[in-house]
């Protein structure tokens, strides 16, 4: 499957909880460093990716529309 | 070098100033082997979080480490509540941890919890009705205690004339469980308290459930419910999520808005800038659950030979993960005694880290901003009635006994 979004990790957020990991297996994997990283922005379907990024307990995930460019999550920007 | 640090971690004055102590270790030596307490604390950011992050050489299965502690006479009267106790998901491993978190975690989401902020608002705001006129208050029974309670109540959908006696049975519930390692008497405690306490608190909400199963609603119980019918959970996995979302879902929020809220009234100058400026309540909430957290610690056992900071952990060996060590040590924070309610980035492990991150987090933390919000711009910053102040001896929980204040 072609990547239909640009996703993004921060990692000054992430706390290794694996929450995406387990909504969106093949978009996601641990780091060494126990963390989250995008393997396959294609990986799993549209849905599943912001379901992933709905269930991080940090709101780590950052997850747009690389066509249009429109944030689909988190919906309103922090500060 | 001789150690200047005493073993006793419910020590009065330990329990008094908890922070003093564990700087004092981490400066000393920050991967101690404490022989009183028989395992390893830790107090570095950096050596906490190689922990919490390792699931697999750190293991949270409590209950199997302290059933195997136990002789088969102690078990046998509480091996209905270790039933119950061993399906909690701060003390499972994967898998059964993974399935039970991503459940309850739907609920948790910060999104979710967004829909629940208008509610919050107006608990924490009846509550402080009440407080107002009275120009003086009990913070932990008065406030911090009826916020969490009412939520949680809500959201799980049990109705809440029944929070008092909820209140009554996991204070005591709480005793046991936080109660001093060194205690003689906590095996007996733990064969006799426990079972009827713990008790009461599953047959309470065993029938709950039972009435729920018949008219599933939106809530909790009934989303837990459907995954039972679906085959995911047994009734037992039901039983025992809904009784440590009732204890684990009050007693640390509760906590937490009791030491915030103390924390302000200790810097006056950081409580006007919450009323003057709400829009900092976000790293407010950070910086308070950093400075003075409600869990102080948690426990992890070695599955295997593990290296910390120069140090072998052993197999089979217990650690004790100091978040409040971690959360003030100055290799991570820049003048970790300051209370900065800007502080930003907050890399704090008040809700620990790893896969048993707190799943209760993004709600505690909305609360907590919903509490002081309407605490700060309704109040003047109040007095201690006492500088006196008592905390629970526990090693987990940083629990006032009482915070009495006048305004
Ligand atoms: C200020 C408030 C809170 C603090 C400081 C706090 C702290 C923590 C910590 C440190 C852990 C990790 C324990 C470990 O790894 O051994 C944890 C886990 C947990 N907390 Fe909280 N908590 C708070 C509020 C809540 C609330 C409101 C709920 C529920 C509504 C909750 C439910 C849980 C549950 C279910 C776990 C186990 C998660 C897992 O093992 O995957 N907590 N909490
Ligand atoms: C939510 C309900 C909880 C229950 C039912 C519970 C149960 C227990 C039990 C039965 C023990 C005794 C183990 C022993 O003495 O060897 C214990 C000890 C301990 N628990 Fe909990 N616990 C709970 C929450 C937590 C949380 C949220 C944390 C930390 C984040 C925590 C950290 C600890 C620690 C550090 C000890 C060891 C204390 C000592 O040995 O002095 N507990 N707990
Ligand atoms: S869900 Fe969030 S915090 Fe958890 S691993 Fe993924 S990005 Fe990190």
């Amino acid at each position: 499957m072609s990547a239909e979004a640009t996703i993004a990790v921060n990692l000054a957020r992430c706390v290794g909880s694996t929450m995406c990991i387990q909504v969106a297996p093949s978009v996601f994997a641990l780091t060494d460093e126990g963390q989250s990283c995008v393997i396959d922005a294609g990986g799993d379907p549209m849905e599943r990716i912001v379901e992933a990024a709905e269930n991080c307990p940090m709101e780590a995930i950052r997850v747009e529309d690389l066509r249009t460019g429109t944030v689909l999550f988190p919906l309103t920007e922090e500060s | 070098m001789a150690l200047s640090v005493s073993d006793d971690l419910t020590a009065p004055e330990v329990i008094a100033d908890p922070h003093s102590y564990y700087r004092r270790l981490r400066d000393q030596n920050p991967v101690h082997w404490n022989d009183r307490w028989g395992g390893w604390v830790l107090t570095r950011h950096d050596d906490v979080v190689q922990v919490l992050r390792d699931s697999e050489a750190f293991s949270s299965d409590r209950m199997g480490y302290l059933e195997r502690e136990l002789t088969e006479n102690e078990v046998e009267p509480i091996a209905p509540i270790f039933d119950v106790l061993s399906r909690w998901i701060v003390f499972t491993d994967p898998p059964l941890h993974t399935k039970l978190r991503m459940l309850v975690n739907r609920k948790f989401s910060p999104k979710m919890v967004e829909t629940y902020r208008g509610t919050v608002r107006k608990i924490v705001n009846d509550v402080l009705d009440e407080i107002e006129p009275q120009g003086h208050m009990e913070v932990v029974r008065d406030f911090a205690y009826q916020v969490p309670m009412t939520v949680i109540l809500e959201l799980m959908g049990v109705p809440d004339l029944i929070r008092v006696k909820i209140k009554e049975w996991s204070e005591q519930l709480g005793l046991f469980f936080f109660i001093r390692a060194d205690e003689p008497r906590r095996r007996q405690f733990a064969t006799q308290g426990i079972s009827a306490l713990a008790g009461h608190l599953t047959h309470y909400l065993t029938h709950v459930i039972e009435e729920k199963a018949k008219n599933p609603d939106n809530d909790l119980i009934s989303l837990l419910l459907r995954a039972e019918m679906d085959g995911e959970l047994t009734r037992d996995d039901v039983v025992a999520t809904c009784v440590l979302l009732a204890f684990g879902g009050h007693e640390t929020t509760m906590n937490l808005i009791a030491n915030g809220t103390l924390a302000l009234i200790r810097h006056p100058d950081q409580w006007e800038r919450l009323k003057e400026d709400p829009g900092i309540i976000k790293t407010a909430v950070e910086e308070l659950s950093r400075y003075d957290g409600s869990v102080m610690t948690t426990v992890r056992w070695a599955r295997r030979d593990v290296e910390i900071g120069g140090e072998t952990i052993k197999a089979g060996q217990r650690v004790l993960v100091g978040l409040s060590g971690a959360n003030r040590d100055p290799a991570q924070f820049e003048d970790p005694d300051v209370l900065d309610l800007t502080r930003d980035p907050n890399l704090h492990v008040a809700f620990a880290h790893g896969i048993h991150v707190c799943v209760g987090a993004p709600l505690a933390r909305m609360e907590a901003q919903e509490a002081f919000t309407a605490l700060t711009s309704r109040l003047p910053c109040p007095k201690l009635e006492t500088e006196e102040l008592e905390y629970l001896p526990t090693v987990v929980g940083r629990s006032l006994r009482a915070l009495r204040v006048v305004f």
